[in-house]
């Protein structure tokens, strides 16, 4: 838990009405709260080939002028009547976008109301995807959804993470790459414990023999030392989901 | 008599032991290591140690406390000042606690031991949903808060609460800029919630 840290530290620098909204993003989401992307999310996912669905909510002569690649043309006036249009799965991860914030917002009711669980608005639209020096491509957008699921490169599945933390097979080695205080509160059990910032300077404690596989808190540090790993010739993966440990190494994992 | 002659040299022995592999983590800590910015760093306080408390000796005047993989033996006396609990050897053992120490050669002496309390947020600080619902339709201006989302970056840019700002936990002292000046205006923090 991040916040009630925060709050505390907050407090110590004299802020005097410092709040938790403790439920967090599960439970904002849960409510149907908007949710807002920047523009660093699809760039992101554009650059590593991951399978996103991406809606331009503008007119189609203002779209055709200049749009995030790979987007679909869908007016906001017709959203409603493109429910059909949307991929089967739920989770698939859907960012909606206008010229600004404000003008995707209604659309975002209707698309979240269709039980789509991964939506956001574009921060800024596409003046903040252009002005943040991101390519516009002009011509036709794509008039059908496109969408299929593809597995991070690297990740481990929760089921496949649960069984090995679980059995310790002898040919896979778990890291735990927390920094060393948060490790102290509880850790899996046999994994050991290298920091991401640390992890540069102590790669001889890792073995060549085995599958080394990875885990922080929400994925975030996991991923960054999957990378280094990756490229020094480790076999490794990680999880990409949130987890939490105990004292006495019982745990829990929740997709993010 | 020789049988007590004995224990104290094993105990002798332990303790040496018991102090090398504290110097060790000693070393480690103080290894220069160059942070990356978008790495969650705390900056380990020196002189307090932090680490869950494994064993109390009166007789000896130490006692043992795990940090990380390590074991420290650190000394005391009747100078010792101890919050959170009526003495030293009441805390239970495997509480976490943070122990202000000097050190002094290879002696790591404790001046004052705190235990760790649960980590509770009282009631009329938690926001409800409906409240924060309201307030996010308000905004941050006509509403008069600051609402900042604590998780890594990556996590804001995914999505967030509309009208927040990011301060990664991790990250916070670098990062009180970004908080409002005005130390009355109401600031939530919100993360990934409890899991």
């Amino acid at each position: 838990m991040m916040s009630p840290s925060s709050a505390r530290k907050a407090e110590k620098l004299g802020y005097t009405n410092v709040k938790v909204f403790h439920g967090g993003m599960p439970t904002w989401k849960k409510a149907r709260g908007e949710v807002i992307s920047t523009v660093i999310y699809p760039k992101s996912m554009i650059d590593q080939g991951v399978p996103f669905v991406a809606v331009d909510l503008r007119e189609e002569k203002d779209a055709e002028k200049a749009h995030i690649m790979g987007a679909v043309g869908i007016p906001a006036n017709k959203i409603k009547s493109a429910m059909a249009m949307f991929p089967a799965q739920k989770g698939a991860p859907i960012v909606l976008y206008s010229d600004n914030t404000e003008n995707a917002m209604d659309s975002f009711a209707v698309v979240r109301g269709w039980g789509y669980k991964n939506v956001s608005v574009l921060q800024g639209g596409m003046d903040a995807w252009l002005k943040t020096g991101n390519i516009g491509i002009s011509g036709k957008l794509e008039s059908k959804i496109n969408y299929v699921p593809k597995p991070l490169p690297g990740v481990i599945s929760t089921g496949e993470f649960k069984k090995i933390a679980d059995t310790k097979p002898s040919d896979k080695f778990i890291l735990d790459v927390r920094d060393e205080e948060e490790a102290m509160m509880g850790m899996l059990k046999g994994a050991k414990n290298i920091a991401t910032q640390e992890l540069q300077y102590r790669m001889d404690e890792l073995p060549k023999n085995k599958e080394i596989i990875i885990h922080c808190i929400t994925g975030v540090r996991a991923e960054m030392a999957y990378h280094a790993l990756k490229e020094k010739g480790f076999n490794c993966r990680y999880l990409n989901a949130s987890i939490e440990i105990d004292p006495d190494g019982n745990y829990n994992i929740t997709d993010n | 008599m020789k049988g007590k002659l004995s224990t104290g040299i094993l105990y002798l022995a332990v303790c040496a032991f018991l102090l090398i592999s504290g110097t060790d983590v000693l070393a480690a800590a103080e290894k220069p290591t160059i942070t990356k910015p978008c790495v969650q760093c705390h900056k380990g306080q020196k002189d307090i140690l932090r680490g869950k408390l494994d064993s109390v000796s009166m007789k000896a005047g130490t006692m043992k406390v795990s940090i990380g993989n390590a074991v420290w033996l650190v000394s005391f006396d009747d100078g010792l000042e101890v919050v959170g609990a009526p003495a030293v050897n009441k805390i239970k053992t495997g509480k976490e606690v943070a122990i202000s120490v000097v050190r002094e050669g290879a002696d790591v002496r404790a001046k004052k031991i705190t235990v760790k309390q649960p980590a509770k947020v009282p009631p009329e600080k938690l926001m409800k949903v409906e409240d924060l619902k309201k307030l996010v339709a308000k905004g941050p201006e006509m509403g008069k808060y600051t609402l900042v989302d604590a998780r890594p970056a990556k996590r804001y840019n995914e999505g967030h609460i509309p009208g927040a700002i990011s301060i990664f936990d991790g990250q916070f002292d670098n990062s009180i800029t970004k908080l409002p000046k005005d130390k009355d205006n109401m600031l939530i923090f919100y993360c990934g919630g409890p899991t």
